[in-house]
């Protein structure tokens, strides 16, 4: 993406202020020599870099094969909270949780619904685990 | 990418420019290009150049005009994915992550395959640790670039975060087989593999795994981790006596890594410690100046062997004179056996020493050379730290004196000779050795550390500050700069100090900014999210983040947190009153002795509170110079430092809520530091004061799976009886909670009644366990407060001369505050009394007025002492201005001529 040759007005002043940035740039890096060695260093983690391509002929039927899988995993997952959602579970129970044992109110309904919308049994599994 | 609001082609170009130059960090220039496109009246108000001018001016540190000119160009143009982008991108420079996953959000309804924006969001998904959708984008990456490293690895490693090494493994070896040309010594490529080796490993695919490595190992470029990997692969599945020529290379290579010598003898199969023991004789051989292979056996060794063993690894360290020859054979003493060896050749050698200059009668009687007269105090010392570790402290001060007498400029004496008074209970003498110590050497930042460390423990906070600023940085207030450098055993210590001083807030702030630490390490691995991917360095990565999910399990913050945890429990008990209402007392109706002592009170108060006043004051200026500093500094350097609420003792320690606060520091507790008893128990002291039956169940249960026999669980249980009692007074339970309870408490405790079950807790450890019974008494006490006499005098009943240092002060803190048996003076009087003849170093058994005019004393002479330096110093002085007017007079001479 680098441009070299745009508008000739900015170029000029874009030219000369890149100087200036990396002007400003040597002397904060001679400040920080002193005390801290590292924060250049440091500094250059957070560069921008391209990224590499490989050119590859058989990828295409890899990229479709964990498409599938990862289809087949969604279908699976999808199926278990539907399962779940099934499950009846009464307001003032989860409340009952998340009063009695200070937790989130999703946890309290997760909880409640894993254990098939049993409250004591819920009660239980969060206070033994 | 098509925008809503496109720009001709100039300000298209313009506009594209803009971009790079963000990316390219080149604000300056950036913001004169988005000056340009905004100068053109047609274009004054677009959106997206709005947006950028305000993320560009971001990155300059002007965080105001930033939203104020993101929000505009959003506001502009709402359909736009760069407007959402950069808001997303502005909220995550602020630390706003949740509001930052929402705007990319945003942006991708708009722009749905847009790659950038997908990368930024599995970044902040990763990083909030949400496994499963960082999956899903990184899937989506994958398919909409499969033709780039990154959205391969980055596809790999989601799924091997979510635990599916199969699916991990399949595409990297996808991916490698697709990959034709490598060149040599690529160590990008070389990492690549080590980490699917790693995800190999660690889904139990050993063989495959050793496969892997012998199939790549010309490719990878980190040798040594091919060979660690490689022995340890054929120790696993069986093939020892492949692994042993890679061990012995290893231990070539370094003869200092105790892991190589104990997969050695694993390779080797020798168990028998007579066998593992001769192995190592081999290594000192042929390693004659490691010491490992001297170290180690002392381990494994019993009997006579032991002996044997350690005589030539002691005379050794004695002789040479190794500094820290007691630390490096301290683990030993866990064995009594052991102890009871080293202590019998040690006194030999000091023995032997003393008469002959030999460590034994036989080398006197054989004429060997006579060892160096420096081998004596070397054995002084190790004796005064063997007797110090065994509580010894009279004859610890014996032999450390005698060292001292010896050789009086040995620091390390010195510093042994305050921590023998540390243990035995005087932080104060303790403190006073190492300023001494610390003087010798002004220069050696660990003798400087363990002065500053020591003078907290006397609780002098401020002493101890001047002290580390002899090597913090200049210009700054070294407390400011120590908490800068998250030097975070200091400020633990000063936490602890200020607990035991009963200034609350001020330990709580040093808590919280420890806490803050933490929080800012975690925050700390957001870039290495694309640097690691970039670097390959994969391996290394998965660590990091393995690291920063359990960060709060680390000591430094268990006890950080367990302090705060008890300073806002002791605050709920006790609230402080509010800082203007001061309690009236009734002065007329009190005896002439308790007004005196009002009195005398009130005054010592007043002069406190004055100097307290005093030191606010220098506080608050300190802190305005602080915090002017640091806005220099934050336009300099650090744009993206969120600004966090300053921490003010007097606020934190006047919280309305002093339980919920401590709950934050209790969490991370309970989730990472699950394996310590001492986090369910301070679960306990929070739920017991919430009144909250399920928790206080849960933790007490928690904290049995831990340690069924530990002395406060018993405590734990009785107070929980009894809420249970009293709440079922007030009111009936939810039948569903009443069922919970009911089956939990039988398991618990059966059919026993509290009073029972605390007595047979009595008859159990009535003699063995000062801890235990401790814990009864104050069961007896709390089931039946008529029995208060009963259970004060169970505990102060208890044989003396069993109980160590820290359990007297335990039980003699409880009756002096009263808070456990109530008020009983006259029982912790007499007791104190009786722990005084016991343990006569320590100063909480002492006379406050005894301790007293000895400092007062102390004072006086260091008052005198500064008195003579400044008559010395004056009469320098007054000299050199002599020799100054001397050597002046020509000159005035010359001037009046």
């Amino acid at each position: 993406m680098a441009e070299t040759e745009p508008e000739v007005e900015v170029n000029g002043e874009a030219e000369g202020e890149a100087e200036d940035d990396s002007q400003e740039q040597d002397k904060k890096q001679k400040k920080q020599t002193r005390h801290d060695g590292g924060a250049a260093d440091l500094e250059r983690v957070t560069d921008y870099a391209e990224e590499k391509e490989i050119s590859a002929a058989n990828i295409s039927s890899a990229v479709e094969q964990f498409g599938n899988q990862r289809d087949k995993e969604n279908s699976l997952r999808v199926a278990r909270e539907k399962e779940l959602q099934k499950v009846q579970v009464k307001k003032e129970d989860i409340e009952l949780i998340m009063n009695e044992l200070l937790v989130s109110k999703t946890l309290a309904e997760k909880v409640l619904r894993e254990q098939s919308g049993d409250v004591v049994a819920a009660l239980e599994a969060i206070i033994s685990n | 990418m098509p925008s809503s609001d496109p720009l001709p082609p100039k300000e298209g170009a313009l506009f594209r420019k803009l971009l790079k130059c963000y990316e390219m960090k080149q604000y300056k220039n950036g913001l004169k290009l988005a000056k340009q496109i905004l100068s053109n009246p047609k274009y004054a108000e677009h959106g997206e150049t709005l947006a950028m001018k305000g993320l560009t001016l971001n990155g300059l540190g002007r965080r105001e005009e930033a939203y104020k000119y993101v929000r505009l160009g959003l506001r502009r143009d709402l359909r736009s994915h760069v407007c959402w982008h950069v808001y997303g991108l502005l909220q995550r420079s602020d630390k706003k992550y949740d509001e930052a996953i929402k705007c990319y959000r945003n942006a991708l309804k708009w722009e749905k395959d847009n790659l950038q924006i997908l990368k930024d969001l599995s970044l902040l998904q990763i990083q909030m640790r949400d496994r499963e959708g960082y999956k899903e984008t990184r899937h989506h990456l994958f398919t909409l670039r499969p033709s780039q490293h990154a959205s391969w690895i980055g596809f790999a490693m989601s799924y091997h975060l979510l635990g599916d090494y199969e699916m991990a493994n399949n595409i990297l070896e996808t991916f490698s087989q697709s990959q034709t040309t490598i060149e040599a010594h690529d160590y990008r490529h070389s990492e690549l593999l080590l980490y699917q080796n790693q995800i190999l490993i660690e889904s139990s695919h050993l063989q495959q795994a050793l496969d892997h490595l012998l199939k790549y190992e010309a490719q990878i470029v980190d040798k040594l981790a091919v060979r660690e990997t490689m022995g340890d692969l054929y120790i696993k599945l069986g093939q020892q006596e492949k692994a042993v020529p890679i061990f012995e290379s290893l231990i070539r290579r370094n003869p200092e890594n105790v892991l190589y010598y104990q997969q050695y003898m694993a390779a080797r199969r020798v168990t028998t410690s007579g066998a593992i023991v001769s192995v190592y004789r081999e290594f000192q051989e042929q390693y004659p100046r490691a010491l490992c292979p001297r170290r180690l056996p002392l381990d494994i060794a019993v009997g006579d062997e032991f002996r044997e063993v350690a005589d030539e690894y002691l005379r050794r360290g004695l002789r040479k004179g190794i500094p820290p020859l007691f630390v490096n054979v301290r683990t030993l003493h866990q064995v009594p056996e052991k102890t009871a060896i080293i202590e019998a050749l040690t006194l030999q050698y000091f023995e032997n020493l003393t008469r002959s200059g030999h460590f034994s009668r036989e080398d006197a009687d054989a004429e060997v050379p006579l060892e160096p007269a420096s081998a004596l105090v070397w054995t002084a010392l190790f004796l005064a730290q063997h007797y110090d570790y065994m509580r010894d402290t009279d004859r610890a001060l014996e032999y450390i004196n005698a060292a001292i007498d010896h050789t009086p400029t040995l620091i390390e004496l010195l510093i042994t000779k305050g921590r023998i008074f540390k243990h035995a209970g005087d932080p104060v003498e303790a403190y006073v050795w190492l300023e001494e110590a610390q003087s010798m050497d002004t220069a050696d930042r660990y003798i400087n550390s363990k002065c500053a460390k020591y003078m907290l423990r006397a609780n002098m906070v401020l002493e101890a500050e001047e002290i580390c600023a002899k090597f913090t940085r200049e210009g700054v207030s070294a407390m400011d700069n120590l908490n800068e450098m998250q030097c975070m055993w200091f400020q633990t210590e000063c936490a602890l100090a200020y607990e035991r001083m009963g200034r609350w807030g001020e330990a709580l702030k040093k808590c919280h900014e420890v806490d803050r630490h933490f929080a800012e390490i975690i925050e700390d691995q957001f870039d290495f999210h694309t640097y690691c991917m970039r670097k390959m360095t994969l391996r290394a990565y998965v660590g990091l983040l393995r690291l920063e999910d359990v960060l709060r399990r680390h000591p430094f913050y268990f006890k950080a947190a367990k302090c705060a945890i008890e300073v806002y429990i002791r605050l709920y008990d006790k609230p402080l009153a509010s800082e203007t209402t001061i309690e009236e007392i009734d002065i007329e109706n009190l005896p002439p002795s308790e007004l005196k002592k009002l009195r005398s009170k009130q005054r010592k108060a007043k002069k406190k509170a004055e100097l307290e006043s005093a030191q606010a004051a220098q506080a608050q200026v300190k802190r305005e110079q602080h915090q002017k500093s640091k806005q220099q500094a934050n336009q300099e350097t650090d744009p993206d430092a969120p600004q966090l609420d300053e921490l003010i003792p007097e606020k934190l320690e006047r919280t309305d809520e002093p339980l919920e606060k401590a709950i934050d520091f209790l969490k991370p507790l309970q989730e990472l530091a699950k394996e310590r008893i001492e986090t369910h128990l301070l679960a306990f002291e929070v739920y017991y004061r919430k009144n909250k039956l399920l928790l206080m169940l849960q933790s007490i249960r928690r904290a049995r799976a831990l340690d069924a026999s530990h002395p406060v669980l018993h405590s734990c249980i009785i107070r929980f009886m009894k809420a249970l009692e009293s709440a079922k007074q007030e009111q009936p339970f939810n039948v569903h909670v009443q069922q919970v309870l009911d089956k939990a408490t039988k398991e618990l405790i059966g059919k026993k009644t509290p009073q029972q079950l605390n007595d047979e807790f009595i008859a159990k450890y009535h003699t063995t366990s000062i801890l235990h019974l401790y814990e009864a008494a104050r069961g007896l006490y709390e089931l039946d407060a008529s029995k208060k006499q009963a259970a004060i005098k169970l505990i102060t009943d208890f044989n003396l001369s069993k109980l160590r240092l820290e359990e007297a002060t335990k039980i003699y803190t409880a009756l002096r505050d009263g808070d456990v048996f109530g008020d009983c003076e006259k029982e912790a009087e007499q007791y104190k009394l009786k722990c005084q003849e016991r343990f006569q170093y320590a100063r909480i058994f002492r006379n406050i007025e005894e301790l007293e005019a000895q400092l007062q004393e102390k004072e006086a002479a260091k008052l005198r002492a500064e008195e003579e330096q400044q008559q010395l110093n004056h009469l320098d002085s007054n000299e050199t201005s002599a020799s100054v007017v001397g050597g002046g007079e020509p000159a005035s001479v010359a001037a009046a001529s």
